[in-house]
């Protein structure tokens, strides 16, 4: 059993300790810089549903849920609800499609979401604590700061903007849950998109 | 500006793809797709015929999987064919690991072929057969980007197509071979521990991968551990903690490196899944259930937590931990006589002093919880040093009130004299003296103030606590403000006396308690070792101390009381340290079983309602509603019920235990819940146990 729990940590070391948050239990508490180099902790958010999102702009998934304005209705009526909206790019610096902080700014203002603040994590810390691996990745995080909900925007894994209409938004669906007192029906889902570009350092 | 080009060319792909009459190919900047085909005998009912999509990547560009990994998508054929004539699903070849970062995926390279078997019904008789395809598929390098394509072919019935014969039979060569082996996965805590027999013997004692065909069960990246034992092969693959399957059977592929062989075999789960544990909802604390999260519901809530906060502050002063030290603040009212104005300066002081207190208990929980620590209220009698500390000072405290030595002769004298001159000084401090003991007992309506208090941005939280501590200061501030009250208080007397020997021994109680709660920690001999460090302060307090020495003893005693002080130490302070190994478990009982979230949610799966006393051994309300809970009928009522007892001992830190709590909205002990199969949330019962509301409460728990 210990050899097991060595070989396991060391195997974790190997593959850049992508260290998963478990749904149910505390979500890793993180501080991070947003677009406009201010700090954001998720400390600040307690009392409140905090929703996470991955994001990356060169990504057709992104894309398909931007274009279609699918994520911007999510994040306005998310905010309706009082719920703060952090959206997350993890992409490296040395990877080609990443954007400046004020790149980053520009592209989310371009495309009027609705995020309470839009964090800039080109050392994937964030990313690797939540086990964050797609563009887009969701989580919700619930007011005593337990993870409540990990996975997809929806059930349809396309990247076809088409199946918006007939998909299944999990994060609408668990957030009304959520702020209705009822416990998640689904409280994991497999999120799908592109893998995130993740520093080779760190 | 190379990814936007690329990103606009593939976009720009299936428009110009759909004006063009469809073809056998399909060609973008990252792939070369053909619609092909097999048919060495033409195409007749009974005659083995296939279809298949080429893709040819370019280099380092990939395609995925039936089961991509961590990230992209399987490639997708939609077929449009002839009525009667149908095709199988996919028959994948065995993948390659394509490792990104931190990330597993599962996909192609170089030159794929993705068959599938054609039948034709018995009767078919045309001269040729229309095909037509609609394929989508993800190709990534470092980029990815979705593409499609709309393929068509004719095939004649009668002749022969076998131009890419040398295609498919590579194809079917690389298809993992279905293999009957025994083959079982056991859930072994966070892995699951695969197990094959009977694999081809020519495999033994090589490197085999492993692909799962079901995704978002393991954590693909992390590099399974095999073995091999005899003839038999072992690998512990990872569970994903975000695992969103929880299957009873595993399909796998197992493959020789460098394509030279696979098979694919269905290992049994044996085992349970660990729960992934959807938590109880938790809509926003403190606040009325009927009420929505608006933020305009947030002023109201905040009032009424203060509200309570004061209320749950003004019974702490019931509680039985608080008593020793209200006691020793009547005393110290009583020495102010009839003076209203230093009764009521006294009185301020201590409300300062226990208001401040709580403030900074509270900036202090705050500040660790921020650091990510999994504390609660109370966790400074969760570490023996400070229950040690505690113990020490209410020895030294009884000792004084016995008469065994005076203050005066231990402090300089100058301290002394302040102490005395400053009656405002004694007061606050006695007030921060009554907040440390009486913080543990969370008396009722304070465990949800706590909770929202934790929850809340730092100062709405230190305002609740100010609130808490206010409230508790109330009944002193009343007696000192209001002349009535400070008139009933019995005229000073020689009484007195007495009336502080007699305070002695609510100290030396609270003393014995603090030892009880210690040796819950660290066992017989730690509380043996504390024990033998407060004879030696009290023998130096004596030797140091007491009036009745004379010099030439006093310097003899205390330099012995010196060494003995410092030998005691020495002894104690590793026992001290040491954790109990097996304390919990005889104090749980037979009825009572150790709580976890698992057994929890594997008693409800199976039907069963379950009870859970979450408590602490230095918590005294807990102990005292251990007598409703020990109540004859109310055990009945449990086992009519068949519910499942469970006991979460919080007396040393736990951050599962810390973790339910806060999802019940609490920081603190007591708390009782009552979870039944199928309710949304738990049923939290009140602080102070009732062996009729417990009756109740059990009654509506379904059978």
């Amino acid at each position: 059993m210990k050899q097991l729990l060595i070989a396991t940590t060391l195997a974790l070391a190997a593959a850049g300790a992508l260290a998963a948050a478990s749904v149910g239990q505390p979500a890793p508490a993180f501080t991070a810089l947003d677009t406009a180099g201010k700090t954001v902790s998720l400390a600040d958010f307690r009392g409140k549903h905090v929703v996470l999102e991955w994001v990356n702009p060169g990504c057709p998934f992104v894309q398909k849920h931007y274009n279609s304005a699918n994520m911007q209705g999510t994040q306005k009526d998310a905010a309706a609800k009082g719920v703060v909206w952090l959206a997350v790019n993890s992409t490296s610096t040395d990877a080609s499609d990443y954007k400046s902080p004020a790149a980053m700014a520009q592209w989310m203002q371009g495309q009027k979401a609705a995020a309470s603040a839009t964090l800039m994590d080109a050392d994937g810390k964030l990313g690797r604590a939540y086990g964050a691996r797609t563009t887009p990745h969701m989580y919700i995080i619930d007011p005593a700061g337990l993870l409540v909900y990990a996975g997809g925007i929806d059930n349809k894994a396309t990247s076809n903007s088409a199946d918006i209409a007939t998909a299944t938004n999990h994060v609408k669906v668990a957030l009304t849950e959520a702020l209705a007192g009822k416990t998640l029906s689904t409280p994991v889902t497999r999120p799908y998109g592109c893998s995130i570009k993740y520093s080779s350092g760190a | 500006m190379l990814h936007s080009l690329l990103i606009l060319a593939a976009l720009a792909w299936p428009a110009l793809a759909a004006a063009a009459v469809p073809g056998a190919v399909v060609t973008t900047p990252q792939v070369r797709a053909e619609l092909v085909a097999h048919a060495p005998e033409g195409v007749a009912a009974g005659k083995p015929a296939w279809l298949g999509l080429k893709i040819e990547h370019q280099p380092h560009w990939h395609t995925y999987w039936k089961n991509p990994g961590d990230s992209g998508l399987p490639t997708t054929l939609t077929w449009t064919l002839p009525a009667g004539v149908d095709v199988s699903d996919i028959e994948w070849p065995a993948p390659s690991r394509l490792p990104i970062g931190p990330l597993m995926n599962y996909g192609y390279e170089g030159t794929l072929l993705l068959p599938v078997a054609l039948t034709v019904p018995a009767g078919f008789a045309a001269a040729t057969l229309e095909v037509k395809l609609h394929a989508e598929w993800l190709v990534c390098k470092e980029v990815c980007i979705p593409e499609s394509g709309d393929f068509a072919l004719t095939l004649p019935a009668q002749a022969t197509t076998a131009s890419d014969a040398a295609l498919f039979a590579a194809a079917r060569a690389a298809m993992p071979r279905p293999l009957a082996a025994s083959a079982t996965a056991e859930l072994k805590g966070g892995s699951l521990v695969l197990v094959v027999d009977g694999l081809p013997s020519t495999w033994q004692g090589r490197e085999l991968v492993v692909f799962p065909e079901t995704g978002g069960v393991i954590q693909h990246a992390i590099p399974p551990q095999s073995r091999w034992d005899g003839g038999r092969w072992q690998t512990t693959l990872q569970i994903d903690p975000q695992r969103s399957a929880s299957p009873a059977h595993l399909p796998v592929v197992l493959s020789l490196p460098k394509g030279e062989g696979s098979v694919a075999l269905m290992a049994a789960v044996a085992g349970n899944w660990p729960a992934v544990v959807a938590p109880p909802p938790l809509p926003a604390l403190g606040e009325a259930p009927a009420a929505t999260a608006t933020p305009a519901a947030a002023p109201f809530s905040l009032g009424w937590a203060l509200l309570l906060a004061l209320a749950g502050g003004a019974l702490l002063n019931l509680m039985p931990c608080v008593f020793p030290v209200l006691s020793l603040k009547v005393l110290a009212l009583v020495s102010h006589g009839a003076h209203r104005r230093a009764l009521l300066t006294s009185g301020l002081a201590y409300a300062i002093g226990v208001v401040a207190s709580f403030v900074a208990l509270a900036a202090l929980l705050l500040v660790l919880r921020a650091g990510g620590e999994q504390l609660g209220w109370g966790f400074q009698l969760q570490s023996p040093a400070v229950l040690a500390v505690l113990a020490s000072l209410f020895t030294l405290i009884g000792l004084n009130l016995a008469g065994v030595f005076e203050l005066g002769s231990v402090l300089p004298s100058s301290w002394a004299a302040a102490r005395a001159r400053h009656p405002l000084v004694d007061s606050l401090l006695t007030g921060v003296l009554a907040v440390a003991v009486a913080s543990p007992c969370t008396a009722p309506f304070m465990g949800a103030s706590l909770g929202l208090a934790v929850t809340l941005p730092a100062p709405r939280a230190l305002a609740v606590f100010a609130a808490l501590g206010l409230g508790m200061a109330l009944p002193m501030l009343a007696a000192s403000a209001w002349p009535g009250l400070a008139r009933a208080l019995p005229r000073p007397g020689v009484w007195m006396a007495h009336f502080r020997t007699l305070m002695a021994f609510p100290m030396f109680a609270t003393v014995v308690w603090l030892v009880w709660v210690l040796g819950q920690q660290s066992g017989i001999d730690g509380a043996a070792a504390l024990l033998a460090l407060l004879l030696a302060l009290a023998f130096a307090a004596w030797a140091l101390g007491s009036p009745a020495l004379g010099r030439r003893a006093r310097g003899g005693f205390g330099a012995a009381a010196v060494l003995l002080m410092a030998a005691a130490l020495f002894c104690a302070v590793p026992a001290l340290r040491h954790e109990a190994t097996a304390a919990a478990a005889p104090a749980a009982g037979q009825r009572w079983q150790a709580w976890s979230a698992e057994r929890v949610a594997q008693a409800l799966a199976e039907g069963r309602p379950v009870f859970v006393d979450f408590t602490a051994a230095w918590c005294v309300t807990c102990q005292i509603n251990k007598r409703a809970l020990g109540d004859r009928a109310v055990l009945a009522d449990f086992d009519a019920r068949r519910v499942l007892l469970l006991r979460a001992d919080w007396t040393r830190r736990d951050a599962a235990i810390a973790a339910e709590l806060a999802r019940l909205g609490r920081s603190g002990v007591p708390v009782y819940a009552l979870y039944t199969p199928g309710a949304a949330a738990p049923l939290v019962l009140s602080e102070i146990l009732g062996v009729d509301d417990l009756r109740t409460a059990i009654a509506a728990a379904p059978v």
